[in-house]
C-alpha cells in the first residue's frame, strides 16, 4: 500500500471533518501568506515583525492593504495586528493628522496585491497562501 | 452657533470613512476628525468652601479643560456642548511620490475672539529624497509635538479618554512656523522601530487666551522664538517609549498707555517629557513625566513646572474603561499645583466612531490667597471620529 498516499487521503479526511464540525468556510480558515518583492534582501521574518509595518511603527517596508470589509482582512487584523479595526484606524488616524505618513493604499483582490507588491521592492501584502505564485516571495506564514 | 456645530458633526458622522478623493487620480485627499463633547460640573469648592466663587470671567464651582482657548465648564451652565466640540478637515496634494502639501483646518465651537471661523492648525510641505527614504523633511505650520499627546491633542478618536489630562496639555503657545526633520529607522536586527525627530521655529500669539482669559485678564502677548527641539520615540509593538528636549527664547508682554511692559524678555526657556507606554494582549499602560524650567537666578527667576501622568486600561472587545491620574505643580510660592483622577471608558461602536463617558475629580492643591478654579467633579460625554 502506498503510505504517502494513505496518508494524504486521511489528512483530507479530517480537514473535511473538523470544517463541518466546525461550521467554517474553508476560506475564512485560509492560511495567510506575508509577501515581499522577490528583489527584497528579506527572506523571513515572524508575523508579530510584519504587523510594525501595518501599524506604522516601522517604515522600513512599504504595507499594502486588501480591501476594508474583506474576510482576508479581518483575519489579518486580528491574528497578526491582533488589534481590533478601530484601534487601527485609531493608530493611523494619528499618523495622518501628525502628518507622519499615509494610511496604506488597499487594494481589490489578492491579485492586485500581488501586482503592488510586484512593482515595489520594499511593499509588504498579504495574500491567501493558496495565492502565492512566483511573482512574490513569502517571508511568513500564519495558519 | 450651537445648532450650526451640530449639523456640521452630523453631516460628517453620515460622510464616507475613510479619505474623500477630491480628484480622479488620487492626489488630492479630504480627511477629517471631530469631537462633539458634552460635560457637566456636577460639584466643586474652593479653600473649604462650596459656596459659589468668581475665578476671572467664570462662575465657579468651573474647571478649566482645554488651556489653549480656555474651554471652562461651569456648574451654573448645567450641561454645556459649546466648549470643546470642533470639527477638522485636512486636505492633502500629492505632486509626486517625494512632495506633497498639506493643510488642517478646524473650526471650534469655542474660539476666544473669533467665533466660529476656522483655525489654521497645520499648513506644510513635505519632501523627502525617494519614496522610501528614511527621511523626512518638512516646513510650514506644525503643531509643536511637546509631549506625547500634543500634536494630536484634537484628534480624539486616537486617545482612549475624552481628551488628554488638562493637568499636562496645555501652553500659552502651542504651535510653531519653521521646518523639521525626520529620520526613522529599524535598530539593527530587533524588533525595535525609532524615530528620530528635530524641529526649529517660532511663533507669536498676540492677545493669546492662555495669558488674558486664565491669568491676566488684559490683554497679554506671548512669543516663543528660536525654538528648537528634538525627540526620539522607539517602538517594538508592545513597548512605546520618547524623549523629548526643546529650548526656546520666552517674551510675554503687555501694551499699556505707558509703553510695553515685558514680564519676561528673550527668557532662556527649557522643556522636558519622557514618556513610556504599553500596548500588550488586552492591556494599556500610560505614563509620562514631565518638566519645565525657566531659571535665571541673575533675574530672580525660578518657574520650574513639574507634571506627571499615569493611566492603566483594558481593552475588551469594543470597550476601553480607563483609570488615570494625573498631577501638576509649580515649585515657587504661591504653588499652583492640582492632582486629578479620571475614569473614562470608550466605546468603538460603530467603525470610525467612538462614543466616550469619563468622570473626572480633581482637586486644587494651589496656595493662592484667593480662590482659584478650585476643586471640581466633571462628568464628559463625547462623540468622537474620523472621515
Amino acid at each position: 500500500m502506498n503510505l504517502q498516499l494513505l496518508f494524504t487521503r486521511r489528512r483530507l479526511a479530517l480537514l473535511l471533518a473538523a470544517a463541518a464540525l466546525g461550521g467554517a468556510t474553508l476560506t475564512a480558515r485560509a492560511e495567510l501568506a506575508i509577501i515581499v518583492n522577490p528583489q527584497n534582501p528579506a527572506t523571513r521574518m515572524f508575523p508579530s515583525q510584519a504587523a510594525q509595518f501595518f501599524l506604522g511603527g516601522s517604515v522600513q517596508f512599504t504595507p499594502v492593504e486588501q480591501a476594508e470589509g474583506s474576510p482576508l482582512r479581518a483575519e489579518f487584523c486580528k491574528k497578526v495586528l491582533e488589534k481590533s479595526p478601530a484601534q487601527v484606524e485609531a493608530i493611523w488616524s494619528k499618523i495622518v493628522f501628525t502628518g507622519k505618513g499615509k494610511a496604506p493604499k488597499e487594494y481589490k483582490s489578492s491579485a492586485e496585491v500581488k501586482k503592488a507588491v510586484a512593482d515595489n521592492v520594499s511593499a509588504i501584502g498579504y495574500i491567501e497562501k493558496s495565492a502565492v505564485d512566483d511573482t512574490v516571495k513569502v517571508v511568513a506564514i500564519v495558519p | 452657533m450651537k445648532k450650526t456645530l451640530i449639523a456640521m458633526a452630523l453631516a460628517a458622522l453620515a460622510g464616507a470613512a475613510g479619505a474623500t478623493d477630491l480628484t480622479d487620480d488620487g492626489t488630492l485627499k479630504l480627511t477629517g476628525f471631530y469631537n462633539l463633547t458634552g460635560a457637566r460640573v456636577l460639584s466643586g469648592k474652593a479653600q473649604g468652601s462650596g459656596a459659589p466663587w468668581d475665578y476671572m470671567q467664570w462662575k465657579c464651582p468651573c474647571t478649566v479643560q482645554n488651556w489653549e482657548y480656555a474651554a471652562v465648564y461651569e456648574r451654573s451652565e448645567g450641561w454645556q456642548v459649546n466648549q470643546e466640540s470642533l470639527v477638522g478637515f485636512q486636505l492633502k496634494k500629492e505632486f509626486s511620490p517625494t512632495l506633497s502639501a498639506t493643510a488642517q483646518v478646524v473650526v471650534r465651537a469655542h474660539n476666544p475672539g473669533h467665533g466660529l471661523t476656522p483655525t489654521l492648525d497645520w499648513a506644510y510641505l513635505t519632501w523627502q529624497p525617494a519614496a522610501d527614504s528614511a527621511w523626512t523633511f518638512q516646513a510650514g505650520q506644525f503643531r509643536i509635538p511637546l509631549y506625547y499627546y500634543s500634536d494630536y491633542l484634537y484628534i480624539g478618536y486616537a486617545y482612549p479618554w475624552v481628551r488628554p489630562a488638562p493637568d499636562v496639555y496645555g501652553w500659552p503657545i502651542y504651535a510653531y512656523q519653521g521646518a523639521n526633520a525626520s529620520y526613522r529607522t529599524q535598530l539593527g536586527q530587533s524588533d525595535w522601530a525609532a524615530t528620530f525627530h528635530m524641529w526649529a521655529g517660532g511663533y507669536t500669539q498676540h492677545n493669546d487666551t492662555y495669558d488674558t482669559k486664565i491669568y491676566y485678564a488684559t490683554p497679554t502677548h506671548e512669543s516663543w522664538k528660536s525654538m528648537v527641539g528634538g525627540y526620539v520615540s522607539a517602538n517594538n509593538g508592545i513597548f512605546d517609549v520618547r524623549a523629548m528636549l526643546m529650548h526656546y527664547k520666552d517674551t510675554t508682554w503687555q501694551d499699556t498707555p505707558a509703553g510695553r511692559v515685558s514680564f519676561v524678555d528673550g527668557q532662556s526657556t527649557r522643556i522636558a517629557g519622557l514618556s513610556a507606554n504599553v500596548d500588550y494582549k488586552n492591556w494599556l499602560v500610560k505614563s509620562e513625566l514631565d518638566r519645565y524650567e525657566q531659571v535665571d537666578a541673575g533675574k530672580g527667576l525660578n518657574n520650574v513646572y513639574k507634571y506627571a501622568l499615569v493611566g492603566v486600561g483594558y481593552q475588551y472587545e469594543a470597550w476601553t474603561p480607563m483609570y488615570t491620574f494625573s498631577r501638576y505643580t509649580t515649585v515657587n510660592e504661591p504653588i499652583e499645583a492640582r492632582n486629578t483622577q479620571y475614569l473614562s471608558l470608550r466605546w468603538d461602536f460603530r467603525k470610525n466612531t467612538a462614543l466616550k463617558v469619563q468622570y473626572d475629580v480633581s482637586k486644587d492643591k494651589s496656595h493662592y490667597s484667593y480662590p482659584f478654579f478650585g476643586d471640581s467633579r466633571l462628568l464628559s460625554v463625547s462623540l468622537q471620529g474620523v472621515f
